[in-house]
């Protein structure tokens, strides 16, 4: 495409009347693109003398000066063979100042305007106009692991939609845990009673269901290629295979390996690369391989595995399932006693809401003497499960108090219950002939694979320590995805939940898997930045095999051959461009985001050298979460420091240290990341991205320190989207360091 | 101190009958503590005795000062978010502790149930009628005499001048009506003393107050607390109430005064002159004690009844147990009042008849009382008694410790 410019200011909303208009038309000229300035360019007279320029000369990249490009999405749309690079004076730059008091204009409040003139300018000037990658051939069928609740709505609902299903279940019929039940939770209004298990039902209509096809008995060995072209292996449920999935093998374990130091721990596997001729082919995989009851034999004051008749909540069930229960049950919520208030680990509401259902049973089947104690520190009974918390309360023979169960002793015939801190205001002995501990469900990806991947990083997913074994990528803000693009998880695997719960997210994550294969199909990114057609570009002649890229990628997207050069998997990839910021050599590009792009853009920003007032700091902005902060800042009309331009970046990771040194040797005084939180509760879109950044901020400030700079002119803050109102304060301090330290010593060389 | 939990199922069953089937919809906020304007800060209530009560522990209820203390404002009852309702619930275990304290027991059954009405009318209206037909008295006076004696020759007349023929016949109707209700209220009030003091440990204690000490220090001060119905008027819902019990509670201490007065210038200055017999003076100032007694003993009764029909259309279900005991005072002072204008007038048949009611409707009310909401009048009296007791220096002493 040859581009044709045409660049437009918008003196609209407050532009006009606090900077010159003139001279950021200058400005552009200066740099390349002669400016047309308009009162309102959003509206439709503004919008027709764009397009009038685009009929008569055919401009085809237009910048657009004036609101933030968060904004007027649609008004500034030109179509999908116009690219319009939008400069943010407004949140950015006019509503962060004002005139002067003897009402002329800031001439640092211009400066700032005319520096993101000149970097709209020079990133129109060095964009592409993306073509989506696309697949030559594309497998529609979504894979469904496990054929409980959650794996057989997934199926259902996805075939709903018009998808192939395949549904492989370990065991050697489809169920799950909901076979074991004798009633599940009440599901229609007036949610006041049990109802008997539908799960015989779901089975069915799985079964005669035409687009799934079930295969029992029978598990994943490995799975391989990318969206749209996952290859997956089956095998007999807990048969060895050559196809089973690889370990995981470091850059310096396969050293250690190729010297013959250590042994290979793939030994007789299948490379993880291979793609298996024999594999069936699938475009989504649903996760639903659900949980394993908790042990709880480590709390050694309730007795269970030593005292008979203490038994966990999923035993009790088989109890009851197979004839009747005891006349008087305690049920023990939290194990902690008087020092900790904690209910059983991986329970949520879900013991809460299992506790009153068996109470249920022990009045149902001694309608009599039927006494049911529940000891609760938590009683979660969320949504509607308040109102069968309700009916059960109003049992004659149902017994609650929050209480501290300090022991479980046997004792003539019967356990004694040892209950403090309740709310009878005495302790409490209390004489039963059973005690049920409401164990937690485990899901089953803490401490196993699952999902057996045949990838570079390895067969599991990462990090899920941060989640307590929960296959997530962030349960908040991205539900149903994984750190594996094309992996949707729901039921026990995202987190306990009821049956309810089970079958939204299942039909969330089925829609999730639709929503990837779709996506794959017309060459876009699926999350979070959907339907980004651009796609990481790798110019492999320069590739030095230095594998940061491949490590550092977050969802694992880039697999490697013998070599260690990257093998791309553009329908894994996210589109976060961490591999970017990794690499050293720069050749890895994106068609509207590049590292020449960002780094002209740095060096178009005009740095005084003989101002010792006017120093100049570049603030790269992760566009996730800080830029919208920085635009709700000046939306609030929050005052901004006049010497930072701000740089938006897809995220912190993207950030590649070239551009840090380019604003350093272009005479800018400091440079400041601004993104997400990571760590725990991180708030990173690309999970990693603001880890790995400030990682390299620190290892670059060393660098700085080797040229006798300061190492502090470098810094990262994490910001949350809420913290707008702090912004200013933030970027202030560090600019008072800045200030502190002088202008950088080599301005002006 | 363990307490071994043994809920009574029947204690949940029989409380739910009792005007309590809210109360397991408790979730144990304590919203109701906090608004109760009678529980103190060291010792609220109700939040507790609504789970002792949902956990059916009907010894802690009985034991509990509290359950007596309530006087069932209603405050409580409009604040609570799940519908409890903690004021009909701790209403239902006052009525099942007079029931389960009352003795004879089948008697304290038999005023617990609606359908026992008619038993309940015919015990009394069987024995008048009986001791009327054995009185021999069983005719109607004629005008002239009915004028001069009223109802005095109700049972007959003999000349045994140291005792009346009437007045022998009342006595052993009333008399053995009050003594089974005085028994049954002694029982009763020792168990819960001894109840109330074991709950805090005082029930084996060195130092005790003498009784005069006891009343001196605990029960006079309760009882005058209670004749300014100072907890009533902290009541913010239902704060009209005592516009119809304070009448109420004066009207009985007046009537009272003229039934010993009565009592005492007839039966015992009638000894000696026999002219002291008859109705009293229509113009002597205690027969206006008597008259304006029975109009504020109708009026109060009155205001209670429409109090109640209020809360009925307001949502509250009362119980038998609630109308009951308005049923017989409206009873007692209609009868009663509807008997003296029938006397003067001189409609002898039909006054004999009202007479005749109002008799049963006094029985019942004496024979009765510890086994209907009347029982309060001796409960919360000791407890609010209790109350200071528990506050006092006796508790206190370390040598009780």
């Amino acid at each position: 495409m040859k581009k044709v410019y045409g660049a437009y200011l918008c003196t609209g909303c407050g532009i006009g009347a606090v900077l010159d208009v003139d001279g950021l038309k200058d400005a552009a000229s200066d740099a390349g693109i002669a400016m047309k300035d308009h009162a309102c360019l959003c509206g439709a007279e503004g919008r027709a003398f764009i397009e009038k320029d685009i009929a008569d000369q055919g401009v085809n990249t237009i910048v657009v000066c004036g609101c933030s490009p968060r904004v007027m999405q649609q008004e500034f749309n030109f179509g999908e063979q116009t690219i319009t690079v939008r400069g943010n004076l407004r949140e950015h730059v006019a509503w962060t100042g004002s005139l002067k008091d003897d009402g002329s204009v800031d001439d640092f409040l211009q400066e700032m305007a005319t520096d993101y003139v000149r970097m709209a300018v020079t990133r129109a000037q060095k964009t592409e106009l993306p073509a989506p990658y696309k697949l030559e051939t594309i497998s529609k069928k979504i894979l469904v692991m496990g054929g409980g609740i959650a794996g057989l709505t997934a199926a259902q609902e996805a075939a709903k939609a018009g998808y192939e299903v395949t549904l492989v279940e370990k065991e050697a019929q489809l169920g799950g845990k909901a076979l074991g039940w004798r009633k599940m939770f009440p599901t229609a209004y007036p949610y006041a009673d049990l109802e008997n298990p539908s799960i015989q039902n779901m089975v069915a209509e799985v079964q005669a269901n035409g687009k799934i096809t079930v295969k029992t008995g029978t598990e994943v060995a490995r799975i391989g290629g990318a969206p749209g072209q996952f290859n997956v292996t089956f095998k007999t449920a807990g048969a060895a295979s050559e196809w089973d999935a690889p370990a995981k093998v470091t850059a310096d374990q396969q050293d250690l390996i190729n010297k013959g130091e250590l042994e290979d721990p793939n030994k007789g596997l299948q490379k993880y690369t291979t793609a298996n001729p024999d594999g069936e082919m699938f475009g989504a995989v649903v996760l639903a391989t659900g949980w394993t009851p908790a042990d709880v034999s480590q709390y050694e004051h309730l007795g269970h595995g030593k005292i008979a008749n203490v038994v966990t909540n999923a035993e009790f069930e088989k109890l009851a399932k197979n004839g009747k229960v005891p006349a008087r049950v305690a049920f023990v919520q939290s194990p902690g006693g008087k020092e900790d208030d904690k209910d059983f680990p991986y329970c949520n509401s879900v013991t809460s809401m299992v506790a009153l259902k068996q109470a249920n049973y022990v009045v149902e089947d001694n309608p009599v003497d039927g006494k049911a104690y529940i000891l609760y520190q938590h009683m979660r009974t969320p949504g509607n499960a308040e109102f069968f918390y309700k009916s059960m309360q109003a049992k004659d023979g149902v017994f609650m108090t929050k209480a501290a169960v300090t022991k479980v002793t046997a004792g003539g015939g019967a356990l004694l219950v040892d209950v403090e801190d309740n709310l009878l205001g005495e302790n409490l002995q209390l004489e039963v002939d059973m005690v049920v501990l409401a164990a937690g469900m485990i899901p089953t990806t803490a401490g196993a694979n699952t999902i057996n991947l045949a990838y570079r990083q390895g067969p599991a997913f990462l990090d899920l320590d941060l989640f307590d074994g929960y296959a997530d990528s962030h349960f908040v803000c991205f539900p149903y995805e994984t750190r594996r693009t094309g992996i949707y998880n729901c039921g026990g695997v995202r987190k306990a939940e009821t049956m309810d719960e089970t079958i939204d997210d299942a039909t969330g994550a089925a829609l999730k898997a639709i929503q990837c294969i779709e996506s794959a199909n017309r060459g876009v990114a699926v999350h979070p930045r959907s339907g980004d057609q651009t796609y990481p570009d790798f110019f492999f002649s320069r590739c030095t095999q230095c594998k940061r890229c491949t490590e550092e990628c977050p969802f694992g997207a880039l697999d490697d051959d013998e070599k260690g050069t990257p093998l791309p998997n553009p329908t894994r990839c996210r589109r976060c461009g961490t591999c970017m910021g990794a690499c050293p050599e720069r050749i890895i590009n994106f068609a509207d985001y590049s590292i020449d792009m960002i780094g002209s853009m740095v060096k178009s920003i005009e740095v005084p050298d003989d101002d010792e007032e006017k120093l100049r700091v570049a603030v790269f902005v992760c566009e996730n979460d800080a830029y919208p902060a920085i635009d709700m800042s000046g939306m609030h009309r929050n005052k901004m420091n006049r010497l930072v331009r701000f740089i938006p970046v897809r995220c912190l990771g993207s950030v590649n240290m070239v551009w840090i040194k380019d604003a350093m040797s272009s005479g800018m005084d400091g440079a400041l990341l601004l993104g997400c939180k990571y760590g725990d509760d991180y708030q990173c879109h690309f999970v990693k991205g603001s880890e790995i950044a400030s990682r390299r901020m620190e290892n670059i400030g060393e660098t700085l320190g080797s040229l006798g700079l300061e190492p502090e002119r470098c810094g990262v803050r994490e910001i949350a989207i809420t913290d707008y109102d702090k912004l200013p304060a933030i970027i202030d301090e560090f600019v008072e360091e800045i200030v502190a330290m002088g202008p950088n010593p080599f301005k002006g060389y | 101190m363990t307490m071994n939990v043994q809920p009574d199922l029947e204690f949940i069953r029989a409380m739910k009958e009792a005007g309590g089937n809210t109360l397991k919809q408790c979730y144990q906020c304590a919203t109701c503590s906090v608004a109760c304007p009678l529980s103190s800060d060291t010792k609220p209530f109700p939040r507790k005795e609504m789970i002792l009560a949902q956990w059916g522990l009907k010894d802690q209820l009985i034991a509990d000062p509290n359950v007596y203390l309530c006087h069932h404002c209603g405050d409580c009852i409009a604040l609570c978010p799940r519908g409890a309702r903690p004021g009909d619930v701790l209403g239902a275990i006052r009525a099942y502790v007079y029931r389960s304290l009352g003795w004879p027991k089948g008697l304290a059954d038999l005023c617990s149930k609606a359908k026992n009405l008619p038993v309940l009318i015919g015990i009394p209206a069987v024995v008048i009628f009986f001791m009327w037909l054995i009185s021999g008295g069983m005719h109607f006076p004629s005008g002239e005499q009915f004028a001069k004696v009223g109802y005095t020759h109700f049972f007959g007349h003999w000349d045994f001048r140291l005792l009346a023929k009437n007045v022998l016949f009342i006595d052993i109707i009333m008399l053995g009506s009050v003594g089974i209700a005085v028994f049954s209220l002694y029982k009763g009030a020792s168990a819960l003393w001894n109840g109330m003091t074991a709950s805090i440990g005082q029930n084996e204690v060195l130092y005790r107050p003498s009784v005069p000490q006891f009343i001196k220090q605990f029960l006079w001060p309760a009882i005058l607390e209670i004749l300014a119905h100072k907890r009533f008027r902290e009541c913010t819902i239902n704060a009209d109430r005592v516009r119809g019990h304070q009448p109420l509670v004066w009207a009985f201490i007046g009537l009272f005064f003229v039934t010993c007065y009565s009592l005492f210038v007839q039966d015992v200055l009638g000894i000696f002159w026999p002219s002291m017999h008859g109705p009293l003076s229509m113009w002597g100032p205690v027969k206006w004690v008597a008259n304006v007694a029975a109009v504020a003993m109708i009026m109060g009764t009155v205001i209670l009844w429409q109090n109640r029909n209020k809360m009925e259309a307001a949502g509250t279900a009362n119980t038998f147990y609630d109308w009951f005991l308005i049923w017989i005072i409206m009873g007692v002072g209609v009868t009663g009042l509807a008997a003296e204008v029938l006397r003067l007038v001189g409609v002898v048949s039909l006054g004999y008849i009202v007479y005749y009611v109002h008799l049963i409707s006094v029985m019942m009310l004496f024979l009765y009382l510890p086994y209907t909401k009347f029982a309060h009048i001796v409960y919360r009296t000791l407890a609010m008694a209790f109350e200071r007791y528990r506050e006092s220096s006796y508790v206190k002493n370390p040598l009780n410790g």
